[in-house]
């Protein structure tokens, strides 16, 4: 179809880029002035040029925020996609005691991000906390979200456990698209349970995978308020991600240069890592 | 360079600006209203409500809207970002050390007026800050770190106060019971950290413009809770940051989980009155020789803020100096009296003789480190020594090459 004359693409389009360069690219773009900038807001800001971007990387301060943020999405999204496949194959059964099952599961996830990271608090707490009681009547003394060695795991499966429902549900309706024709096929030929998961569920899921694996991402990349509540980015800055970092810098430090240069960096590496998703994504359907 | 500054407050201070610009100073009645941002919490709160209360029945010029902002630090990213947007209080408290920087971004009102108040010298900003310089704050609630002994373990044990750290070494390893109890337990920050730096003989500043973190000093002191954290196993490193960790060591103290804990004078009443066995106040033990920094917080008047409110600012500031409301505040709390005036009427009416805990903080202000007046202090405290203690001690890093991290740090600009 062509256009009658080349403004009318423009003109349609007119509406939704003017609220795009307003929203999203004169935002960026202010940012990315102020990460040249040492400014704390009450004082006159100095140009320092890429000064902040310098500091970032000469204290290692920013590859450990990004080894920190990948290293817990990679926990997140693995749990949550091998929980949520898993319950979802479980509960994927006729019947009130399973429709419960999955409502409790599911639960988790409309429960707001502050009372699930309270609730967590309380139960890990090393001292009061029923979790820690129990570990400490074998004699173990876990430190969870106090020793710098795990609390990003535990971190992580606080946040498995609150979206790990969602991922079910999604597998769950992936399931019922998958047709019936196909196990009884399967079956036919003498493929046992496994084999029919390998050869014919996993095939038919891949593009609900897919999608689980994506929104777990953003998810893992966004979390803040759990980290905020639970650990406050410590202990030992253990549990510092990029996020939380950023709201450090502006709203504590009132750094705006240094938080502006981290919010860029931040920018840059969700492109890089949404792209090299976009791109498996294609190969995949290309294949 | 404005528009650019514009630009990138604009979004952050419209929302907040636009009804501030409308706000009326004075209310139906005539009144001026005096806006006030604090962060007092839990029981303190009321002691502080309780004087507005009487401030209001005093007089009928002004009223005083207190407005709690959360913990210091809380409070003050927002009094900053208010102050960037134009929407400040007239009347706020701030934590000491970040009073210089305050003062050079040019936000603070000289209080100079009230340099007439009797106020105690080593917690007025001439005593708690080197150096003389046009007044900017009125002491409120002033503290200095103390140790809290659980009265009943140290006489089953029978030990004296630690006057010393090699005496604190013992008997926190005398006192701790693997997995019941830990014998001392303080929060990991800078508070406690500069008095051991003090005590250790140097200043975390030095007399030039870049902190020093206290040299060879500084180093020892971060030892000290290294071997007592990893090498005795005497000391528990609370749980949490900041307030959290505070908190933690509260409880800790109060559930019989820490024998011997530093905090502030600003918990003594709290941990007496809930605390069940004798609370035993003593002063922080020398290294080399006594000392402490003091803590807690000034009031300070915003410069933007109308002539009306800052007059009205003026008045219940005197109002709070007075002796009797001082003192209030003071025996209430465990927060030291501000003022000479209320040290003697609490001296006079017997409090100190039937309250010894409350004499300890008080001859701790012979011991007095005082804080350099420097701009960049709270930025050092804040963004680069706090998390570093953490690590040093959690993960029982090179003491030396962590303050020599710290230091470089605090060289690069903001």
């Amino acid at each position: 179809m062509r256009a009658r004359s080349p403004v009318h693409p423009w003109l349609m389009l007119g509406p939704s880029l003017l609220v795009w360069a307003a929203f999203i690219v004169a935002p960026l773009a202010a940012t990315a002035v102020a990460s040249t900038f040492a400014w704390d807001m009450l004082t006159p800001p100095a140009y320092v040029g890429g000064a902040n971007y310098e500091a970032l990387f000469a204290t290692g301060e920013l590859g450990r925020i990004l080894a920190r943020t990948l290293g817990f999405s990679v926990l997140v999204v693995a749990g949550a996609m091998a929980l949520g496949l898993g319950l979802a194959l479980l509960l994927e059964r006729p019947g009130r005691v399973f429709a419960v099952a999955r409502g409790a599961v599911f639960s988790a996830y409309v429960v707001s991000w502050v009372a699930v990271a309270l609730l967590w608090v309380l139960l890990l707490d090393p001292d009061l906390g029923p979790i820690a009681r129990l570990f400490r009547a074998v004699g173990l003394r876990p430190g969870f979200l106090t020793q710098p060695s795990s609390a990003l795991p535990t971190l992580a499966a606080i946040t498995v456990w609150k979206i790990t429902g969602y991922a079910m549900i999604v597998f769950l309706a992936g399931l019922k698209s998958v047709p019936p024709s196909l196990y009884e096929a399967a079956a036919l030929d003498g493929a046992g349970v496994f084999r029919r998961f390998l050869h014919v569920t996993w095939p038919s899921l891949r593009p609900t995978a897919a999608f689980v694996a994506t929104t777990s991402l953003v998810v893992s990349f966004q979390a803040f308020d759990v980290v905020r509540i639970t650990t406050q980015g410590g202990p030992a800055r253990a549990t510092t991600l990029f996020v939380y970092a950023i709201y450090e810098q502006i709203f504590l430090n009132l750094a705006v240069g240094r938080a502006s240069a981290l919010a860029v960096v931040y920018f840059v590496v969700l492109t890089l890592v949404a792209g090299l998703q976009l791109r498996a994504f294609r190969a995949r359907g290309e294949r | 360079m404005i528009g650019r500054r514009r630009l990138l407050a604009g979004v952050l201070a419209a929302a907040a600006a636009a009804p501030a610009c409308r706000r009326p100073t004075t209310d139906a009645r005539g009144r001026t209203v005096l806006r006030f941002w604090h962060s007092m919490g839990g029981r303190n709160r009321g002691v502080l409500l309780d004087v507005i209360a009487r401030f209001h029945a005093a007089q009928d010029a002004v009223v005083v809207e207190p407005v709690y902002q959360g913990d210091y630090f809380e409070t003050l990213a927002k009094l900053r970002t208010a102050v960037a947007a134009g929407a400040a209080p007239a009347l706020s408290h701030v934590v000491a050390e970040v009073m210089p920087y305050l003062a050079a971004a040019n936000t603070l009102e000289p209080l100079d007026a009230l340099r007439d108040l009797d106020l105690v010298g080593a917690l007025a900003q001439s005593g708690a800050f080197r150096g003389e310089r046009p007044m900017l704050g009125v002491p409120f609630n002033r503290s200095t770190p103390i140790a809290y002994r659980n009265g009943e373990l140290f006489e089953r044990e029978g030990l004296r106060p630690p006057a010393t750290w090699s005496d604190l070494r013992d008997a926190a390893r005398a006192l701790t019971r693997p997995g019941v109890r830990w014998g001392y337990e303080a929060p990991i920050a800078w508070w406690f950290w500069v008095a051991l730096v003090a005590q250790a003989g140097a200043d975390v500043w030095g007399s030039a413009s870049a902190p020093t973190l206290g040299g060879e000093a500084g180093v020892r002191a971060l030892r000290f809770w290294q071997e007592l954290v990893h090498r005795d196993k005497a000391m528990r490193p609370p749980p949490g940051r900041d307030y959290d960790a505070w908190n933690a060591t509260n409880q800790d103290f109060l559930a019989g989980r820490a024998a011997c804990v530093w905090t502030s004078t600003a918990y003594l009443r709290y941990l007496e009155e809930n605390a069940k066995f004798p609370v035993v106040a003593a002063p922080l033990p020398r290294d080399v020789r006594a000392g402490v920094p003091t803590g807690g917080t000034f009031f300070v008047v915003l410069r933007h803020a109308p002539d009306a409110e800052k007059a009205a600012a003026a008045r219940f500031l005197r109002f709070v100096c007075e002796p009797e409301n001082a003192a209030q505040l003071a025996e209430r709390t465990g927060y030291l009296p501000i003022t000479d005036g209320a040290v003697k009427r609490l001296s006079d009416s017997g409090f100190f003789a039937k309250h010894p805990n409350d004499v300890v903080a008080q001859k701790q202000l012979a011991d007095v480190a005082p804080w350099p007046w420097e701009k960049e202090l709270f930025r050092v405290e804040r963004d680069i020594v706090d998390p570093l203690l953490e690590e040093a001690v959690l993960l029982d890093r090179d003491a030396g090459e962590v303050l020599a991290r710290a230091r470089a740090a605090a060289a690069r600009p903001a």
